[in-house]
């Protein structure tokens, strides 16, 4: 992915965001979500837009045969996925809300970083170093904290184990 | 002299399947191992210091993952405290709510949970089933595949299925390279059965992710978990790369469940000495740890293993309720053969089937088993009417249902020209007429013509390099003339952008409306409580054609 | 409690025997048109290195391969099956190179390392039951080109086939490969010794450890 498309989907990520970019988990004005919201595709139609800004209604087959709707309008909102949090953390499932949060700091990350980060990730991929920047590059270019943590946090366990890239 | 009786025996063909005897030392043993950890837990500063007897310095990867992330410390000295025979009978007391015990079981060891189903009988354990299911409506899920990857019959056979009752299907590939159009054919396929199915092609991860993130599939499930460390890294994964995994499918809008299940570790090599049921209960709890809504489990293709020693069917049931005591969605497996006797395979899966579970197989073959590419299901399509009729005689709900051979003929045979019309669209290697024609009445492969499969695979590559999208696909299906399936899988596309289906055991009806254990939550407090076959449901599944009607005679 | 290595060997040892000789009484006679009774001997030749060939194969062996056991789940003698292997590489003008992994005995993984230490980056990898895989180095350890994982099902021509399918992908050609076998009913009947075979080649895997160079000598 070239820089300008990186870019964009940045502006595009923090604009629906609707926050400067710091905060990673985007705060609900309205106060929490509970049960009485989900689903929120049938309970709040109007209130769910794309990561591209997109209202849900406004996909339409229409929008895509006339090119109105690409692909990366199908993408899910930070917003939406803190939404589904919530709901989630309203009967008890802590978990499951922690891998939401965590996922929504990941999408701002483009698909081929994702799997690059995935692969380096896993057993004898990655030297300390090169996963610790991958911790830096997640907290500092995406401001996925969350992500960042397990990162190191891994970093430090597959140092102890015997599991970083054999040099 | 041969007795003639032991010679009929030895040819029945419950005695053409493997056994082998318990052998504890290397993990050769279903549960209730003398050899496994005993329970406890100690926390200082609100950090778990030992788990289940082993200090934190000997941690593995596995225990550190497990005990960081996996249990819910407020309640521990509750649930370690509390006798473990207790604990089993408050699962089938029906004065105990489901709530109440995940109170206690969200908070234990992996030795302790392992020793609390240690205590219960199969019929314990079903009850214990029909309260812990997580979603109250039970529901199936089928695999559909065949041994040439030929997508015609893949999208025909997803049609009918979705016709049968399936709400999830599963392909896999003969040849890895296929994967994109195996992925395609399904996807279409089903959504012209019915709408909202939900589709997955199980494929090594980052393919799996791959076709994910294009939207050519809408939720994944093998995202495999092992129970000791040398055997998840043989997986070429580990607990934190399996976790980043997890969240980037929620980051694209796209459900995800892990797999695990008892005798992968002692098939792959390192059981480490520990019963199968402990190994996968560690299994299970890495799961809850990574926030991952669900596992598929019950052995699933390691079926063999357990199967083959003492209480192995019996521990398959303990590890689907242990996934459940964790609130955990549970594909409960039934998937995979693991005998030669009818007799074998229908009591093994009569312990899910009663119950029910959030998907009783996890993967019936919606095809002959010559063509499961899973290398063979416990259920195939040869089997459609004895499921069928089990649910009728035992008046229960085991997801599928009757159906009429023309309105069957008329479903394959649209799937089959639709998915002609979205290879063309899309430049892909011509489906000729005969090929509809042949998938709209195949029962499998053997009566479907050949196609040129080095072109297929050559075209299927060249499909991800130019980057097809599920976009694209509703254009295709659209420009094809079929505006009511592209609709449907736009539908789906748009599901990415709620996100509702990510939540604990979702299905789609066929008007997208979301069924999940969150707005359809197992309630079980005894009889006439939970799941209740309602008298349109029952007239659906007791209604057959084959029944005589005492009116129809003068 | 820690059993001495020594005693699992020969428990296994002696199970293994006990479920080969029954499965060889069970089954039918192969019909492997060159089955023979020749011996094979795998003589060490140092730590195996990249090899600069663009026209050679690599075939991995696992840890116990032709030495602490010597025949497939299906009974076919590891001489005959590494000799058709070779010859199906042959056939197609190309050179094969001989190695043991030993870091894992996963197949997947065996294949993809020698295909990583493959001069044409295409490699086989197979495990002393019988399982098969075609890798390529540059594809993710946990898939392949094509993958053959019902041992029991596997006869000579088929390992020819794979050896020549490899060779072709070394060759730069897309082959049609090898047509798929599925038998529902071979995991009920082989999963159980499959693990245990499994088990026992999983013995001989050294944590870490280098590939090793061999020399096929078939007597």
């Amino acid at each position: 992915m070239d820089q300008q498309t990186l870019e964009k989907l940045i502006r595009e990520t923090l604009m629906a965001m609707g926050s400067d970019g710091v905060t990673s988990t985007p705060t609900c004005a309205e106060g929490r979500t509970g049960l009485e919201a989900y689903p929120l595709s049938k309970k709040q139609p109007e209130k769910v837009m794309s990561s591209s800004g997109k209202k849900l209604n406004d996909i339409t087959l229409e929008g895509v045969m006339s090119g109105a709707i690409k692909a990366d309008d199908c993408r899910i909102a930070p917003e939406t996925l803190e939404k589904q949090a919530q709901i989630a953390e309203s009967i008890n499932r802590h978990a499951f809300a922690g891998n939401l949060r965590r996922a929504a700091e990941l999408i701002a990350v483009p698909d081929e970083r994702i799997l690059e980060i995935y692969n380096a990730l896993r057993p004898y991929r990655s030297t300390k170093a090169e996963m610790i920047a991958i911790a830096e590059e997640l907290e500092g270019k995406y401001s996925a904290v969350v992500n960042g943590k397990l990162v190191r946090e891994a970093a430090e366990m597959y140092e102890k184990r015997g599991r970083l890239k054999q040099a | 002299m041969k007795s003639k009786r032991f010679e009929v025996l030895k040819d029945r063909p419950v005695n053409q399947d493997g056994y082998v005897k318990e052998w504890p030392e290397v993990g050769l043993i279903a549960m209730n191992s003398p050899l496994d950890p005993k329970p406890g837990i100690k926390v200082e500063n609100g950090r778990v210091v030992e788990l289940d007897g082993k200090k934190r310095e000997d941690f593995d990867l596995l225990d550190a993952f497990i005990a960081d992330n996996a249990i819910r410390l407020e309640n521990v000295d509750k649930a370690m405290s509390t006798p473990s025979l207790d604990i089993a009978r408050k699962l089938v007391d029906i004065h105990v709510s489901r709530d109440e015990i995940l109170e206690y079981s969200l908070s234990m060891t992996p030795a302790k949970i392992v020793e609390v189903v240690g205590h219960m009988s199969v019929l314990e354990m079903m009850m214990g089933v029909n309260k812990m299911r997580a979603r109250k409506t039970p529901s199936n899920q089928c695999h559909v595949t065949n041994v040439k990857d030929n997508p015609v019959q893949i999208a025909a056979d997803a049609a009918e299925a979705a016709l049968r009752g399936f709400d999830e299907m599963e392909t896999t590939v003969a040849v890895a390279r296929y994967a994109p159009f195996n992925a395609l054919s399904l996807l279409v396929g089903s959504q012209v059965g019915r709408p909202g199915i939900l589709t997955q092609c199980a494929v090594e991860e980052a393919v799996e992710l791959v076709l994910g993130m294009r939207g050519l599939t809408a939720y994944a499930e093998t995202v495999s978990v092992y129970g000791t460390e040398p055997v998840f890294i043989d997986g070429d994964d580990t607990p934190w790369s399996k976790t980043f995994l997890a969240s980037a499918y929620a980051s694209r809008g796209l459900k995800m469940r892990y797999t695990s299940g008892t005798g992968s570790e002692v098939l792959m090599g390192y059981a480490e000495g520990k019963s199968m049921l402990y190994l996968e209960a560690r299994c299970l709890m890495m799961t809850k740890g990574a926030g991952v809504q669900g596992i598929q489990n019950g052995s699933v293709s390691c079926v063999g293993v357990p199967g083959a020693v003492p209480g192995g069917v019996r521990a398959i049931l303990a590890e689907n309720l242990i996934a459940m005591m964790l609130d955990l969605e549970c594909a409960s497996s039934n998937d995979q053969t693991f005998t030669h006797s009818d007799l074998r395979r229908t009591a093994r899966s009569l312990m899910q089937m009663i119950p029910g579970t959030d998907f009783i197989c996890s993967g019936y073959s919606s095809t002959p088993n010559y063509d499961n590419m899973f290398a063979g299901s416990n259920w195939d399509a040869e089997d459609f009417d004895d499921w069928n009729i089990i649910q009728r005689d035992l008046r229960i709900d085991g997801g599928l249902n009757p159906v009429k051979e023309e309105e069957v003929v008329n479903t394959r045979n649209k799937a089959a020209k639709v998915i002609q019309g979205v290879f063309k669209a899309l430049g892909l290697p011509e489906i000729t007429d005969a090929e509809v024609e042949a998938a709209t009445y195949a029962h499998g492969s053997k009566d479907m013509p050949e196609r040129d499969v080095v072109a297929d695979i050559k075209a299927a590559g060249e499909m991800m390099e130019r980057g097809i999208t599920g976009i694209d696909v509703v254009k295709a299906i659209k420009t094809a003339g079929f505006d009511d399936v592209a609709q449907a899988l736009l539908n789906l596309m748009k599901l990415r952008v709620s996100g509702d289906h990510l939540h604990t055991s979702a299905i789609l009806d066929k008007d997208f409306n979301v069924i999940s254990a969150v707005n359809d939550r197992n309630d079980y407090m005894g009889p006439g409580t939970g799941y209740q076959i309602s008298a349109e449901r029952w007239s659906q599944l007791s209604d057959i054609d084959n029944a005589m009607d005492a009116s129809s005679i003068n | 409690m820690q059993m001495n290595p020594e005693d699992v060997r020969k428990i296994i040892e002696s199970v293994v025997g006990k479920y080969m000789a029954a499965e060889e009484q069970a089954s039918h006679p192969v019909a492997a048109p060159v089955a023979s009774n020749g011996k094979l001997t795998l003589n060490e030749a140092g730590t195996a290195v990249k090899g600069t060939r663009t026209d050679e194969v690599v075939i991995g062996v696992a840890a116990a391969f032709g030495v602490h056991q010597t025949q497939t789940i299906h009974g076919l003698s590891h001489h005959d099956v590494l000799r058709e292997l070779m010859a199906g590489i042959e056939e197609e003008g190309l050179v094969a190179r001989v190695v043991r992994v030993l870091r894992s005995s996963d197949v997947s993984i065996a294949g993809n390392d020698v295909a990583k230490l493959s001069g044409s980056g295409i490699g086989i990898g197979i495990q002393s039951k019988g399982t098969t895989v075609i890798h390529q180095k540059d594809l993710a350890p946990l898939t392949n080109l094509e993958l053959f994982s019902q041992a029991p099902l596997l006869q000579l021509e088929h390992y020819r086939m794979i050896g020549k399918n490899a060779a072709k992908y070394a060759k730069g050609e897309s082959p049609r490969p090898v047509p798929a076998l599925n038998d529902q009913m071979a995991r009920p009947k082989y999963q159980a010794i499959a693990a245990l075979l499994h088990i026992k080649e999983t013995e001989h895997v050294v944590h870490g450890g280098s590939p090793v160079e061999l020399k096929a000598v078939f007597h």
